[in-house]
Formats: C-alpha cells, sequence, structure tokens
C-alpha cells in the first residue's frame, strides 16, 4: 500500500478511454465498478458535450460480487445499434482486472453478425500502465489495427500525433500548427487520435511527415509508423517562435520544400519582438521554474531561456520514464532536472529556490501561491479553465505569442516595478482595505451599518446569531448579513437572533 | 411501478462523494479510503483537493502485494502513523471499497487494532461503488458511528444526517418551541460525538438514504424505525416536525406555519405552476423532491430513482400514488420517455446533463441538491429557487436566441473531426 494524497496521472483505464474515445466512429467501453465512471463526467463536462460521450462503463454491481457474469454482450449491442462505431474499443480498470473475468470468451461467444462495430481487446495492464503509458500505446494499437498499404500523397502533407480529448488546448494547438502547415503549402493527412476516423486511419501511411505534439503520448505511434511506412517525424518540439522556426525548417527539408514561406507563416509571430521591447528588459533578472508533461517542461524551459533570456532555476517532469528524454533535451539549460511524481517534492523546490514565476500544472499554481509565486499553467493535469471557449495555443507561432501573454500576467514590469522596487508595496494598500479578507471579516463583531436611518443603528445582531452567520459560507456571507437586516428592518425587529434569521432565510433566501 | 427487463449497469457517482461533505462537517475526522488509483482519482476530481492545502482525507492505494494477500494491518499501519503525525485526528474513517471488497480483504478487521495502537479512534465502513446511490455512502459512515454510540434508557431525541449548522438551528428552535427534548445531531460537529441510542430514543432521519444506519440502530439498539415524510418543503417539514412531536406525545399542529410557508415562497414556487419536472437523477432524494414540487404546482409524472426502501420511502411513496416510480430505470429507456413527455425540466446527473441540454431540456444538475442546505421552512427557498433558476434561466435565453436567430449549437465529436482541415 502506498499513501496517496493526490497524483498527477490516472489510472491507466483512463489513458486507455481517452486515447480511443478520441478517435471518430469509436466507442470505448470500461468495465469497471460504476464508481470509476466520473471519466464519463469529466469528458462530458470539461469539453462541455452537447452529446452523449463516446464512453460507456459496464459497471460492476452487488450480483457481480455474487459471481454474476459481465452483461458485456447486451452493452456492446445496444451501443452498435445506437452509435453505429466501427470499433468498440474494451479495457477494465484495475478493480476489474482483480476479478479476472474472461471478457474476451464472452466476446468470442457472440454470434457472428451479432454487432456490426469490430471489438477490440485494449492489452494496456490496468495497474503497472500510467496514464501516459496506457494512452501512448492504445493509440499505437488503434492506428496498427487499421493502417493499409497506400501511396504517399501528391502534395506534401503530415499526420499530427497526441491531440485528444481531455488533452491540453489540443484543438487550439492543431489550429495553430495548420495556419503555419497552410501557409507552406502542406496537408493535414490525419490528427490522432483526436477526431480520426477508420477510413483516416486506413490511409495514414500516406503522410510524408509525422508531427508530434507530445513525445510522451505519440511516440510509440510514431515508431510504428516509421517502421510500417518508413515515415520520418519531426524532432524539433514547436514551442516559441524560435522553436517553431526551427521546426519548420526541419519540416521543410522532410518535405522537400523551400524555406523562403516560413517568413509567411510567421508573419504573425511577436514574441521575439517582444522580447527586444524594453517593457520585457525585466524578463533577463527573473528566475523560473518550469513543472509538467516532458514535451511541454523540455519546450517551454527552451523558449524562456533562449527567447526571453530568464533564467531556468529547475526544469522537471512526473513522467517518471521519460526523466532521461528530459536531461537530454534541457543539457544546456540547466543540469537541476526534478523527475518525480510527488507534488511536494516539487513545492519544496519551489520553496528552495523561490522562482519569479513557475510554469507548470494546476497542482503548481497551488503549490506556489502558499509561496506568493505566480505560476502560469502549461501542462495537465488540468482543470476547467484550461479548456477555455476562445483560442489559446501553446505550441507553434500563435502558441509563442500565448506563452508571452502568460508571462506578461504574471509580472510587475517596467514603471511599476521600479517604483515598487524603490518605495515598497505600500501605495497598494488602499486596495486590500477595500476588500477584506472573508476570514477577516468573519472574525469582527458587527459595525453598525455607516450613518443611516435609527432603525438601521438600532440594529444588533445576538452572539448566536452572529455565529450562525459565520457558518454561512463566506462567499454568500455578505449577502446573507444584508437579505437579514433587510428582512428585520421591514419588520422593525431591532435584535437579529437565530429565529430572525431563519426567517428571513425563508423569505428572502441566500 | 414499471418493470425494466434488461437493466444495464452504467457510470454513476461514487459513494466515497459524501466525504466531501463529512469530512467538512466533523472537522477533526480523517478519512482514509483503502483502493485502488482510480478511487484517489475520483477524489481528487470529484472533491477538488487542490482547494485544500490539508486535504483530510487520503487513499491507501493497493499495489500488486496487497492483491497476493499480504496483510493490510501491515500496509495500514505506516500510513495510519503518517496521517496522526501530521493531522491529529480525533478519529478516523478506514473505508473499504470496490477492491478489498472483491478480495475479500478484511479492512474492517484492521480498525480495531489500528485503534489501540495510535489511541486514535478507528471507524470502519464500506464506501464503494456498488451502493445504488453515492449519497448510501453517508449511511455506511453513519452506521459506523452507530456502532460506537453510548446505550441509554432516556426518552432522548436523535436527528440522523449530515445538516448545515442553519439547518441544525431551525430544528433546534422548532424542538425547543414544541417543547420537546433538545435534539443530538448525528453527525455532529466531531467524529467523536456519537449520541447516546436505545430502545426509547426517537431517531430521526432527515435523508431519505439513510436506510442502512437506521435499520442497523434498530437491530442493534432497538430504537425503533421513524417513519416520516422527510424535511424537504413546507409540507414535508410540517410533515417532519408533526410527526416528531406525536413521536413524544404531544399534538402539535403546523397547518398555519405550512401556510405561512408557502406564501413566502410564492415568488419562487409561481414559476414552477403547471411545469412537467421529470427525475431522472441518482440521489435518492427524487421521492420527496418529487412530492413537494407537486406540492408546489407542478406536475411530476414520472420520477427515476436509483433506489427504494419500501418501508423506510413508504411514507413518501404514499404522498405519489398517481406518480410514475422508476426504480433504477435504463438511461435509454428513460431518455425515450423524455421524448414523449417532453418536460419543461429535467433533472439529471452531470453525465448525462449537458448531453440532455444539448437535446433541448431545460436540465438543473442533481449533485448540487445534496451540497445545499434545503431542509425545514429555512431551506425551502434554496430548495425551490434552484429549480426555478434554472427554468427561468432556460426560458429567457431560449426566448433570446430565437429572437436573434442564433442557435447555440451544442458541441457534438464532429467539432474534433480535423483530418484534412486545411486541404
Amino acid at each position: 500500500m502506498k499513501l496517496a494524497l493526490w497524483s498527477y496521472q490516472a489510472p491507466a483505464h483512463v489513458g486507455v478511454s481517452k486515447a480511443a474515445a478520441s478517435f471518430g466512429k469509436l466507442h470505448c467501453v470500461v468495465r469497471a465498478p460504476k464508481g470509476d465512471g466520473y471519466s464519463i463526467i469529466m469528458l462530458a463536462m470539461f469539453e462541455r458535450l452537447g452529446v452523449l460521450p463516446p464512453l460507456s462503463f459496464c459497471a460492476m454491481s452487488e450480483a457481480t460480487l455474487a459471481g454474476a457474469a459481465a452483461d458485456l454482450p447486451s452493452m456492446l449491442r445496444e451501443i452498435d445499434a445506437r452509435e453505429k462505431p466501427e470499433m468498440i474499443v474494451v479495457t477494465r480498470s484495475a478493480t476489474a482486472s482483480v476479478l479476472q473475468e474472461p471478457l474476451d470468451g464472452e466476446i468470442a461467444m457472440m454470434r457472428p453478425g451479432d454487432v456490426n462495430a469490430e471489438i477490440f481487446m485494449a492489452t494496456t495492464h490496468p495497474m503497472r500502465d500510467t496514464e501516459l503509458s496506457a494512452f501512448a500505446r492504445t493509440t499505437r494499437e488503434i492506428v496498427a489495427h487499421f493502417a493499409q498499404d497506400t501511396p504517399r500523397t501528391e502534395r506534401p502533407s503530415v499526420n499530427i500525433i497526441g491531440p485528444s480529448l481531455l488533452g491540453f488546448h489540443d484543438r487550439a494547438n492543431v489550429e495553430s500548427l495548420r495556419k503555419s502547415f497552410a501557409a507552406l503549402g502542406i496537408e493535414i493527412n490525419a490528427v490522432l487520435p483526436l477526431g480520426a476516423t477508420p477510413d483516416d486511419l486506413r490511409t495514414i501511411g500516406r503522410a510524408w511527415v509525422n508531427i508530434p505534439t507530445a513525445h510522451e503520448l505519440a511516440k510509440p505511434t510514431l515508431d510504428f509508423l516509421r517502421e510500417r511506412f518508413g515515415t520520418p517525424y519531426v524532432d524539433e518540439l514547436p514551442y516559441g517562435e524560435a522553436g517553431t522556426t526551427r521546426f519548420l525548417r526541419e519540416l521543410c527539408g522532410l518535405c522537400e520544400i523551400p524555406q523562403e514561406r516560413i517568413a509567411i507563416a510567421a508573419r504573425d509571430a511577436k514574441l521575439l519582438w517582444y522580447s527586444r521591447t524594453v517593457d520585457a528588459h525585466a524578463l533577463s533578472s527573473k528566475r523560473v521554474g518550469v513543472f509538467g508533461l516532458p514535451t511541454a517542461a523540455a519546450g517551454i524551459a527552451r523558449v524562456l531561456r533562449d527567447e526571453l533570456d530568464m533564467e531556468v532555476e529547475f526544469v522537471g517532469t512526473y513522467a517518471l520514464d521519460y526523466g532521461d528524454w528530459l536531461r537530454e533535451r534541457v543539457r544546456d539549460i540547466t543540469d537541476n532536472v526534478l523527475v518525480t511524481d510527488d507534488y511536494r517534492a516539487v513545492a519544496r523546490e519551489i520553496d528552495r529556490t523561490r522562482p519569479d514565476i513557475v510554469f507548470g500544472s494546476q497542482m503548481e499554481r497551488h503549490s506556489a501561491s502558499g509561496f506568493g509565486v505566480p505560476c502560469a499553467v502549461v501542462s495537465p493535469p488540468s482543470h476547467i479553465l484550461n479548456y477555455p471557449l476562445g483560442y489559446a495555443p501553446f505550441i507553434g507561432y500563435d502558441g509563442a505569442n500565448h506563452i508571452g501573454d502568460l508571462v506578461n500576467q504574471t509580472q510587475v514590469l517596467g514603471l511599476e516595478h521600479h517604483l515598487i522596487e524603490t518605495f515598497g508595496p505600500r501605495g497598494q494598500g488602499r486596495f486590500a482595505e477595500a476588500a477584506p479578507e472573508p476570514e477577516a471579516e468573519a472574525a469582527v463583531a458587527r459595525v453598525p451599518v455607516a450613518a443611516g436611518s435609527i432603525a438601521e443603528e438600532e440594529l444588533r445582531w445576538d452572539p448566536a446569531a452572529e455565529r450562525l452567520l459565520g457558518r454561512v459560507p463566506f462567499f454568500v456571507r455578505k449577502k446573507a448579513r444584508a437579505n437579514v437586516e433587510k428582512y428585520a428592518r421591514e419588520r422593525q425587529i431591532a435584535v437579529i437572533d437565530e429565529a430572525v434569521m431563519l426567517r428571513a432565510r425563508e423569505h428572502v433566501g441566500g | 411501478m414499471e418493470a425494466n427487463a434488461a437493466v444495464i449497469e452504467r457510470d454513476d457517482f461514487c459513494s466515497l462523494a459524501p466525504i466531501g461533505w463529512l469530512h467538512h462537517k466533523m472537522q477533526d475526522s480523517f478519512f482514509l479510503v483503502v483502493g485502488t488509483g482510480s478511487c484517489q482519482g475520483f477524489l481528487q476530481t470529484a472533491l477538488g483537493v487542490m482547494i485544500f492545502a490539508k486535504p483530510r482525507f487520503a487513499t491507501a492505494v493497493l499495489d500488486e502485494d496487497d492483491l497476493g494477500g499480504a496483510d493490510p494491518l501491515d500496509g495500514l499501519r505506516p500510513i495510519v502513523a503518517a496521517i496522526v503525525a501530521e493531522h491529529a485526528p480525533k478519529a478516523i474513517f478506514l473505508a473499504s471499497t470496490c477492491t478489498p471488497e472483491i478480495l475479500k480483504m478484511n479492512v474492517a478487521g484492521c480498525a480495531p487494532p489500528l485503534e489501540a495502537e495510535f489511541g486514535v479512534r478507528v471507524y470502519p465502513c464500506r464506501l464503494d461503488g456498488f451502493d445504488p446511490a453515492y449519497t448510501q455512502g453517508e449511511d455506511h459512515v453513519l452506521q459506523s458511528m452507530i456502532a460506537r454510540a453510548p446505550e441509554t434508557d432516556e426518552k432522548n431525541l436523535v436527528i440522523l444526517g449530515c445538516l448545515s449548522a442553519l439547518e441544525e438551528a431551525e430544528i433546534r428552535i422548532e424542538c425547543a418551541n414544541m417543547g420537546l427534548p433538545e435534539p443530538a445531531f448525528l453527525p455532529g460537529e466531531s467524529a467523536l460525538d456519537v449520541p447516546a441510542l436505545g430502545p426509547n430514543t426517537v431517531l430521526a432521519s432527515v435523508h431519505p438514504y439513510l436506510f442502512a444506519a437506521a435499520a442497523y440502530a434498530q437491530r442493534e439498539r432497538g430504537c425503533p424505525l421513524h417513519k416520516t415524510i422527510f424535511p424537504y418543503g413546507p409540507d414535508g417539514t410540517r410533515a417532519f416536525y408533526e410527526t416528531l412531536a406525536a413521536a413524544f406525545g404531544k399534538s402539535v399542529s403546523y397547518a398555519d406555519r405550512e401556510r405561512e410557508a408557502w406564501d413566502a415562497l410564492a415568488s419562487q414556487t409561481e414559476p414552477l405552476r403547471g411545469k412537467t419536472i421529470v427525475f431522472c437523477s441518482d440521489a435518492m432524494l427524487e421521492l420527496p423532491l418529487a412530492r413537494t414540487l407537486r406540492a408546489a404546482g407542478a406536475r411530476v409524472p414520472v420520477v427515476g430513482t436509483p433506489n427504494i426502501y419500501k418501508k423506510f420511502h413508504a411514507a413518501e411513496i404514499a404522498t405519489l400514488s398517481d406518480v410514475e416510480i422508476l426504480e433504477r430505470p435504463d438511461r435509454f429507456v428513460l431518455f425515450d420517455r423524455l421524448a414523449s413527455l417532453a418536460p419543461d425540466l429535467v433533472v439529471a446527473n452531470l453525465n448525462i446533463a449537458n448531453p440532455l441540454e444539448g437535446m433541448g431540456f431545460a436540465v438543473k444538475w442533481s449533485t448540487e441538491l445534496t451540497f445545499q442546505p434545503i431542509h425545514g421552512f429555512s431551506g425551502a427557498s434554496t430548495l425551490f429557487g434552484m429549480f426555478a433558476a434554472t427554468l427561468r434561466r432556460h426560458e429567457a435565453l431560449a426566448a433570446r436566441r430565437a429572437r436573434d436567430g442564433a442557435p447555440g449549437a451544442p458541441i457534438d465529436l464532429g467539432f474534433f473531426h480535423l483530418a484534412g482541415s486545411n486541404r
């Protein structure tokens, strides 16, 4: 047993279902206790799907414990009839794997033609695989299953490998790359797993080059496609303006197209000019820490050091089997590479180095805020804020601009910076007073409302009611207080006790 | 009731969810979940761990040694030691989940030796995804506390079910008004607060999902099963207080109080009048909420609910004689019904809430109902307000979209098909 308070990665079956459900015309079925089904809620809520997600749980119940077989065939038939997928991918959670049910046997017993979809058992290990390894492996398996020999496209084309449902700003990342590829005259053959249908996969081999958006997600698929079709992939990471330019140069080389058009693709790139503007000069004195998925961590660290001239205190990842990969990528940037899946170790490193800005996941944002250090979120684990309605890519030229904005938002720059350095943060006090801390507000005894009618001055809260008000969640406490006082005034009640408060709640809510 | 031939078990919220409110209620408690990374993932995503600097819940994640039959006590000892050192809880809830259940791992048996070794009370409880309703996690936690209740022959009053301070205050005040004994609450502020129970205790549950705890108290302590309508809405609250008084041999009428409460609620209930509301949620609050929504003037033709205890829910079911109640209905059977019923409002879980909105229904997400103080006369405004606000918003936005000719089309899966997007 191991004590776990919080994890960077979800269990393996989540990785399988993220990959499988992302493909078009595929459906994923997870055999698990129904409580494991929260990944459906995440999918429906974060991606704001207005349709049922292509993910179902075949839930274990009390009957399962008593020895009843999984009714997997019924569920497969139902999905087949309702959704008409071309393939249904079946996997199980760690809990279900303990039961060692013969799911393949149940599937094999189904009559031929019982369902039109192909049934595919994922091969990941529910306990040994991680979310990342399960995702990467399942993507490769599904691609390998459908891939067919096919001639190369006439014009240069690419497959973009890595984006998925519940991915990190993935749709925007694809859009950012698409704009650059359009300028270069390079077609997108397939994006996968996000939306790629079996038809897209059958012709996956016709692309000239493969583009990983994250090596840790794409590597097994990249290797498969290189072995099967000889397709090369771009190794450079498309992070930052200079990074994207290097990336596109490599791509142009592989596609045998002239590099002149890169300037057209780069016409909206502003990061390097921003870096030269006097506003950004103060960045040279700033120290940063970077932690997240290995590709994002390596890419962002290089942008911050090479393009913004910031000093990188540490780089790290929670993908433990990508530690060496990351060390190699950032060898010229820092020796301080942190490879850990313990968020407290990352917090300790933030505390020890006290960087000016942290670039990390939502957890680092939380840890850093405890030390008063600003944090830009550049990697999963994410939350709903990382599923913006608008366009916020992290890769390509548009992604570079966005990273510049993030740096900007975390910094006090220019004149303001000098004034604070010189005089200290005194001028900011006024604002702090205007918005008291919720706790402080709860602690002070009731001060009568400022000069007003006699009724207002006479209004008094008895200690029990005051205590009860303290139990109202702080974010609605002010409104609740106002509602109760309004109720009391309207009824000429001078002393607010618990009963008055509850009556007021009944009449005006809150 | 309609028989559903082939019910397919699907995803639902997990019984670990009540840890969210129970650990807030009992500030000196710690919840240690013995399970897999999936349990841990649920706690962290559903309960938003990052909000808390030091969450008072954690998972002892089973590894392959544990599956191989290692003694769970050996694995738990260092973990409990670390928790005691860091959090110094007064009590630890040791929760067994699906996996120990399948492995027949004796997690409960670890409680007494851990309690003896660390000098901290350890309540063994079962919080697993096999329960029909996620709210039943609270049922199991309270049952484990009742096992430690002191015995008594007094005619005391114990209110069963986790309530907010506001809801407790109302019950305290009303009991005083009726001349009843001061009520004790289970759970209380401390995980060590377990009121005495005995054959003369009036043990009144305020939630419809606490049957196991109530039945356990009846079996082990002889507390008679207190059958009542639950205190949701003015009608339910009136019946609840009147039944309480009757249990102490007093005849009290809350008829005027109920009428007054409905009058005060007019602005929230008016928008619900004549509206059709259908439940397809899994909170096990469906029966009482359907009852009070009908009392407020809404039509509730169909109620899907995860589980029915015929005796415990008898008073509620009696009020719904002309309502079709579906126990554990199949999701798609219910969807087909929705299409023909064309309700004004659907009450649904988060896993199907947005898809139902995408189908054009106005949806009230049901999980919120378990997080809001909606009991009693004082909570009724919050209760009806949630339904009224959802309806009002849906109608207002739909009208404006129609006026502006802007469809606000839902995101479908085609949105993510990007291959060939620049050909």
